[in-house]
């Protein structure tokens, strides 16, 4: 069974190129202060949507881009501008990742993720 | 504290309920037990009587839970937390089902449900040799998924959550007052279903997918049991029509998957490569391999141990993702995982059991297997009792895995002669391999939380696009396997006549395909596009045309070599459908076109890749916006219940752009949609799109952003609180519905003129106003002095609803000051859309249904040669 080692080395080779690459990426959950640092990788920033600052978006200039401020998980807050509509129910997210990088003193998002842990389970029993 | 009786609840049920719970348990682990002793006598009848007697029991009390549960729906019994939680008095009946299904509860027993109707299919149509060590086993994972439904915490572990539990004993709701009250249930109505669940998809969606993930377990118990009695070749012939009836089911389940998605969800495709998704999608892709390895050792003999390990694995990947989707492990990385019930501990013992039995099962030594036992046990307990788990977990997995490869060298029968190049086996096995390297790709990428917890990283989960460049590579070769394989005889084929049988279909794909790639892939988008780009456009060229190939030397094969037998061409048929689907899902996601635009003009490319994506639209009402090949109004919107519906006119273009218009100048409507934005009370809002399908392509529309509060009708021409700007020349001022622009500003006197104080000065603002159309008017407010006296003067623009009034100049600054009044119907409606054109996507849907329809002859054939062969022999 020469031939089905050879297919069986390449089964290994796909194995380990698969886990070396993905080692190698940079995208990983990260925060605003190491994302300052390198300002142009792409970072995962996970926080928490500020909801006292109401979240900017007029269309009728862009309709692409809004704009809020995040608190991280280690407390730093920044502005954030996102290239996209708002998302629905952005005011109701319990928690938010960011995709995107700093550039200057504001974090450029090119997508975002929220998760509403109370969106498919809320409502309680009364009489 | 005083006992409260509560009024009008029907606690009889859910004591029959539990009831039949506990008879499912027990009885599924009596049968487990008797199994295994009929197995090890097989002589003796008691032991059969008794165990085909206690599955039946078992079934029969599945069935009494389903059933139960469905009267607790029937009827309305808000007492029950399952019942209050997923239904409501509203509810349309054709709904109940959905509600049965839609919590974790209801999923599981439907799971259940169906392995109880294969399990008695699986008994009776088996031959009576299988029948202990199968159902053996069956039951064992019966006992399994029967204790999903206990219910019971000891300490910190869950076992299982119970659908029979009261409403006011759930510990989410012990404090609300309603549990004070004892007529509570006179007034109390159910949550109620999703919304967005309630729709056809979600009533055929679950049974089909859970019928896919139940129909795994068959060809699993088969595997084990062949490894059990040491027989690795009987079980395959029974086992492979139940393979591929998996095949068919669960590839069903998840092509509907992908279709609920692309109808009714907002993510703008038919698959998102999300870890829900991923999780069943790698159990069909090995048990595909599965059943082609069991095709190869029924004809030839051979591949013993990949048709054990393929048959074994896509049932344990079938646990795997009831881990992942159910422990709360995917976190933020998935939209549709259910929420955590504190499972994951349960879970995991779950899929470790199963991978522990395979493993103890393939020991054929046994000191080596004892030894096994006694180090998992070991290892269990120091876990339990000492922590470390995640350490112990990986030392265990570690382990197993080098048990499983020295099992497969010392005890494993291998083949003495070597597979020829140019022989169908070979390919078919080379085939299998490739899938399952595809299946271990997509399941390390989709584990990246699981890794994460296990070694402390902080890994962000891939993207779409990094998953489509890991497996066009795949699907290639997949696809030249599929096209070529059948032309090869087993054992061996001469190689002139092997190329010399697909010559024509392999030229025509190559034609047609360069063709057709060139100028989709290769003439414009190549030079201009980066490294990745360059790599990924080449790829795509060779997807197509090794697609086109399939399918070519598939329809080839089965006309000339078969010639046209429908009965014989069933793996031809599905090999088609399978090439359909490829080629389908690659022009439709490679070509997707987003045709809305923003109108903004403002780029954002600087920001680097990932940055480019500006397709939001926004469309005020009444107005007519480029989209695509078609122009777009905004006719307004209409609610329905807790549905808000957006109506669009698509209307044609002309070949300068513009509206076509016909003879007697009306503007010519192409087609209507409207998309709709479900107002959901309980979920907040969801996006649902609307697409017009055309025979070669679809146009995708999906609203983004609305304001979905009624109109209020009244004072429409009133004016509303003017607001001031202060400005110079060159600055612009935004209303609702204008782009207003300080043009310049002019004075009838010199300043020298102005000086004598007594001349009147009139100084002009001429402001250009531009509409949402492009049209500019012109306003010119006056600010007038006479005999330094300040006399504002107001201009009116009635086109645009708009009022300006001049009343200040700060010559310090160098500014001016401008009050802008809008009329209250200015505010027009509007909303933010994106739209896409998916082209060629019916490929895949064909592609879907030719598939399915191949899969299903090539049962019937198999089943039909089955049984001649089986009165041949008797």
């Amino acid at each position: 069974m020469k031939k089905l080692h050879i297919v069986g080395i390449i089964v290994i080779a796909v194995a380990i190129g698969v886990i070396f690459t993905s080692l190698q990426s940079n995208a990983s959950y990260s925060d605003f202060s190491e994302a300052s640092k390198n300002p142009d990788t792409e970072y995962h920033v996970v926080g928490k949507l500020n909801k006292t600052i109401p979240v900017q978006y007029d269309p009728k200039v862009n309709a692409d881009e809004c704009s809020f401020l995040m608190t991280d998980n280690k407390g730093v807050e920044k502005r954030v501008v996102l290239h996209k509509s708002v998302p629905q129910d952005m005011e109701k997210s319990e928690q938010i990742v960011l995709i995107g990088k700093m550039q200057g003193q504001e974090f450029h998002a090119n997508d975002i993720l929220m998760k509403c842990p109370s969106k498919y389970n809320n409502g309680k029993p009364q009489v | 504290m005083e006992k409260i009786t509560y009024i009008g609840e029907h606690l009889w049920i859910g004591t029959l309920g539990n009831a039949f719970v506990f008879l499912s348990l027990i009885a599924a682990l009596v049968s487990t037990v008797a199994y295994y002793f009929y197995s090890k006598e097989e002589l003796t009848s008691e032991w059969k009587k008794f165990a085909r007697i206690s599955f039946s029991v078992h079934s029969f009390a599945v069935i009494g839970i389903a059933g139960t549960l469905f009267y607790m729906l029937f009827n309305h019994m808000y007492e029950y937390s399952y019942v209050w939680q997923h239904s409501n008095n509203s509810m349309p009946m054709q709904y109940i089902m959905s509600c049965f299904w839609e919590g974790q509860e209801g999923s599981f027993l439907l799971w259940t449900f169906w392995n109880v109707v294969l399990g008695n299919i699986l008994r009776r149509t088996m031959d009576s040799k299988w029948e202990a060590p199968t159902m053996a086993i069956f039951s064992l994972v019966q006992v399994f998924l029967a204790s999903m439904l206990l219910g019971i915490t000891l300490g910190d572990f869950t076992l299982g959550t119970n659908p029979f539990i009261l409403l006011r004993e759930n510990p989410e709701f012990a404090n609300l007052p309603f549990v004070q009250n004892p007529e509570y249930l006179a007034k109390l109505d159910g949550r109620g279903l999703n919304p967005l669940l309630m729709n056809y998809w979600m009533t055929i969606h679950p049974p089909t997918l859970f019928l896919g993930f139940a129909s795994t377990l068959p060809p699993f118990t088969f595997a084990l049991a062949g490894l059990w009695k040491r027989d690795f070749t009987g079980w395959q012939k029974p086992a492979l029509t139940w393979t591929f009836f998996s095949i068919m089911i669960l590839g069903t389940g998840i092509l509907m998957g992908g279709a609920w998605a692309y109808e009714a969800l907002s993510f703008g495709g038919f698959w998102a490569w999300d870890p829900v998704e991923n999780s069943s999608l790698v159990p069909w892709i090995v048990i595909v391999g599965a059943g082609h390895v069991m095709i190869i050792n029924k004809n030839k003999g051979g591949s013993l141990f990949m048709t054990h390990l393929l048959a074994i694995a896509s049932f344990l990947l079938v646990l795997y993702s009831t881990f992942l989707t159910r422990s709360g492990i995917l976190g933020n990385s998935s939209v549709h995982a259910f929420t955590d019930l504190g499972m994951q501990g349960q879970l995991v013992i779950y899929v470790i059991t199963f991978i522990f039995l395979c493993v103890a099962l393939l020991i054929h030594d046994k000191l080596i297997r004892v030894s096994y036992i006694m180090c998992s046990i070991v290892i269990l307990t120091v876990s339990i009792f000492y922590g470390h788990k995640k350490e112990l977990l990986l030392c265990w997995l570690g382990a197993s895995t080098v048990i499983t490869i020295f099992s497969y060298i010392k005890f494993f029968p291998k083949e003495e002669e070597e597979e020829s190049l140019y022989s169908r086996e070979f390919w078919m096995f080379v085939g299998s391999l490739v899938l399952m390297l595809s299946a271990l790709v997509i399941t390390y990428f989709t584990s990246i939380p699981v890794l994460n917890k296990l070694f402390n990283l902080n890994k962000a989960p891939i993207k779409i696009a990094e998953y489509n460049i890991w497996q066009v590579p795949f699907a290639i070769v997949i696809l030249l396997l599929v096209a070529v394989t059948q032309f090869f005889k087993y054992k061996k084929t001469d190689p002139k006549l092997f190329f010399k049988q697909f010559r024509v279909s392999l030229i025509l794909a190559i034609v047609f395909g360069l063709t057709c790639t060139i100028p989709l892939y290769l003439y414009k988008d190549y030079s201009a596009a980066s490294a990745l780009n360059k790599w990924n456009l080449i790829s795509y060229a060779l997807l197509f045309i090794s697609g086109l190939f399939a399918v070519f030397a598939n329809a080839e094969y089965a006309i000339r070599v078969l010639k046209g037998k429908i009965r014989h061409a069933g793996s031809s048929i599905a090999h088609i459908g399978f090439a359909l689907v490829l080629i389908g899902a690659l022009i439709s996601t490679s070509k997707k076109q987003t045709i809305s635009q923003n109108t903004s003009k403002k780029s954002v490319e600087g920001l680097g890749e990932g940055f480019n994506a500006q397709k939001s639209l926004l469309l005020t009402k009444g107005d007519t916006l480029p989209l695509g090949k078609y122009m777009v109004t905004y006719k307004g919107k209409e609610r329905v219940g807790i549905d808000v519906f957006f109506h669009m006119d698509y209307f044609e273009r002309n070949e300068k752009g513009d509206l076509r218009r016909n003879e007697k100048g009306e503007a010519v409507r192409a087609f209507e949609l409207s998309p709709m934005v479900q107002d959901n009370p309980r979920m907040g809002k969801a996006s649902n799109p609307d697409t017009k399908h055309f025979f070669n392509n679809d146009i995708y529309t999906h609203i983004t952003y609305a304001d979905l509060s009624d109109d209020s009708p009244k004072n429409k021409n009133a004016y509303k609180e003017p607001t001031n700007f202060i400005g110079h020349m060159g600055d612009t001022i935004f209303s609702g519905n204008a782009i207003i622009l300080i043009d310049s500003i002019t004075t009838n006197l010199t300043e020298e003129q102005f000086s004598k104080s007594d001349s009147l000065l009139v100084v002009t603002a001429v402001l250009k106003a531009t509409d949402v159309n492009g049209k500019v008017y012109r306003a010119t407010p006056k600010y007038v002095v006479r005999n330094n006296m300040v006399m504002p003067d107001q201009f009116e623009v009635n086109e645009l609803g708009l009022k300006f009034i001049f009343w200040k100049i700060n010559p310090n600054e160098g500014s001016i000051e401008i009050q802008m009044s809008e009329k209250v119907n200015n505010a027009k409606e509007f909303v933010v859309l994106e739209a896409y054109m998916f082209p060629y996507i019916n490929a895949l849907w064909l592609g879907c249904i030719v598939m399915v329809i191949g899969t299903f002859i090539a049962i019937l054939e198999r089943r039909r040669v089955n049984k001649i062969s089986h009165s041949v022999k008797s």
